[in-house]
């Protein structure tokens, strides 16, 4: 009984990593996929069956191997976090706006956040690519900006 | 830390030329302030054991500054150079306290003889002194920080095939004035770049501040085995990169002995989008005093010098002193 309610909760926690507003794919160390949620799968247009076992470069091929190595690299080996910031790069996945009618941005602009999933072991044999949408942020600061160009150039002179 | 000689004159002519006549061969750090109210500020921040004052200035001048100084009762000595040379003015300053009236131009010479004769030469160097934090404290923080350090710095080594040349963490309960200034030195040196990153778990909050001398880049992508030309984007990068290394492991280190895991916030250039006196005024309030932990990394064989800082809210220090408690009692 306690362990059918377990499956249960295994199940709806499952369903909740599926549905929640943020991707998430995990990898294994030799950036194979194993985890692709319906963030991913709604965004990419693949499906998770396809993409899974199959290398993160084999399913995009935008991203540079060697700097995602880089990036990956300290979260095997000392379970640190690593971060991918919009403002650097604006995206991971070049996955089409969200709003495609009243969105101004023809992209999701991206933070990433790469960590461990540290094993009942302790050791760290897959990691998590979280994907967060920040494009609203991006167009909020593009507005502020043009706006900053748009005072300064129309100030009136001081007398 | 040697002894630090403050120069207070709103002229930067007439700093410099103050500055010129110091002795050569003296041991000293040189601290400039624009008017009294800078200087204050850097004597509570343990700076200008000597001041070298001018009296008229904005903001604040010579006169109040004296008697900030004597209100305050700090042990600052104070030689007076100015332009000012009515007698009223020589009265006036030794009244308030001051050791000693230069008329300027100052020339090195008469500076010498005024610094012998009042033994300043000899002065000894400050002992800093912590009295907001009990000794045992400082102690269990210092070591927490240590075994902290020292596994931080065994996976770097491991990694990253370098050894790392361990600090020693210096613990300190300091005050938002001397943040302030620190801040406003890492603006200041367009030579430095500073990454901050928020970090929360378990009933502690904090901020990490890990800053880099540009001249570092290069070494670091090397460490990093970045083979590109580091270019301004891919600098900011390999900062963030590298402070999200130094920041994940030291705090991972401290919560695994304070039995906390630490969420880190996405790392943010310091004063990339706000302006550094801004951020810091708008936070003045919310905060007087912080437990900060410094450390300062260097990797051997590498160009590279490392700052980093991690801050802790007043709040936090309730529930970390209560979890270090079972070390002070063990220890006793």
């Amino acid at each position: 009984m306690s362990q059918n309610s377990e499956m249960l909760q295994m199940h709806w926690l499952m369903d909740m990593v599926q549905s929640v507003d943020v991707g998430i794919v995990v990898l294994d160390r030799e950036c194979k996929i194993h985890v692709w949620n319906d963030f991913m799968e709604s965004h990419s247009g693949l499906l998770a069956n396809t993409v899974k076992n199959q290398t993160l470069f084999a399913v995009n091929n935008d991203i540079d191997k060697e700097w995602f190595i880089q990036k990956t690299k300290p979260v095997f080996d000392l379970k640190v976090r690593t971060f991918i910031t919009w403002e650097q790069r604006p995206y991971l996945f070049k996955f089409p706006n969200y709003r495609p009618i009243t969105g101004t941005e023809d992209f999701m602009y991206q933070n990433v956040v790469i960590s461990a999933l540290t094993s009942a072991t302790g050791a760290v044999d897959y990691i998590s690519v979280m994907i967060y949408d920040t494009t609203d942020k991006a167009i909020a600061k593009k507005q502020l900006e043009a706006l900053q160009v748009h005072m300064t150039e129309n100030a009136l002179p001081v007398r | 830390m040697p002894l630090s000689v403050l120069i207070c004159d709103d002229s930067l002519v007439a700093r410099k030329q103050v500055a010129k006549c110091l002795p050569q061969d003296w041991d000293v750090d040189i601290h400039f302030a624009k008017h009294g109210k800078e200087a204050i500020e850097q004597i509570q921040a343990g700076k200008g054991q000597i001041l070298l004052l001018d009296l008229n200035m904005p903001v604040m001048d010579g006169y109040q500054t004296l008697d900030a100084i004597q209100s305050g009762q700090f042990t600052t000595k104070t030689i007076v150079i100015s332009g000012d040379i009515q007698p009223e003015a020589h009265h006036r300053v030794t009244a308030l306290g001051a050791v000693d009236f230069i008329e300027k131009p100052v020339n090195p010479g008469e500076l010498q003889d005024v610094l012998r004769q009042h033994h300043l030469l000899e002065m000894q160097e400050p002992t800093k002194e912590n009295p907001a934090l009990p000794l045992a404290l400082q102690d269990i923080y210092q070591e927490m920080t240590n075994v902290a350090m020292g596994q931080a710095g065994e996976h770097l080594a491991r990694i990253m095939n370098v050894f790392v040349k361990l600090p020693i963490p210096n613990v300190n309960l300091i005050e938002v004035s001397e943040i302030h200034m620190m801040l406003k030195d890492i603006e200041s040196h367009e030579r430095v770049s500073a990454v901050c990153q928020g970090f929360i778990g378990g009933g502690v909050t904090g901020e990490a501040v890990c800053m880099l001398s540009d001249s570092s880049f290069g070494d670091i992508a090397k460490i990093l085995n970045i083979q590109s030309s580091v270019d301004d984007q891919l600098q900011l990068e390999v900062l963030m990169d590298a402070a999200s290394v130094l920041i994940g492991t030291c705090l991972s280190g401290i919560g695994q002995q304070l039995d906390i895991s630490f969420r880190q916030r996405l790392p943010m250039i310091l004063g990339q989008h706000r302006n550094v006196s801004e951020l810091i005024d708008s936070n003045l309030r919310k905060w007087r005093k912080t437990l900060a932990i410094e450390l300062s990394y260097g990797i051997e064989g590498y160009d590279v010098q490392c700052d980093l800082v991690l801050l802790f809210t007043e709040e936090s220090m309730n529930t970390m002193n209560m979890k270090l408690a079972h070390l002070l009692e063990d220890d006793l």
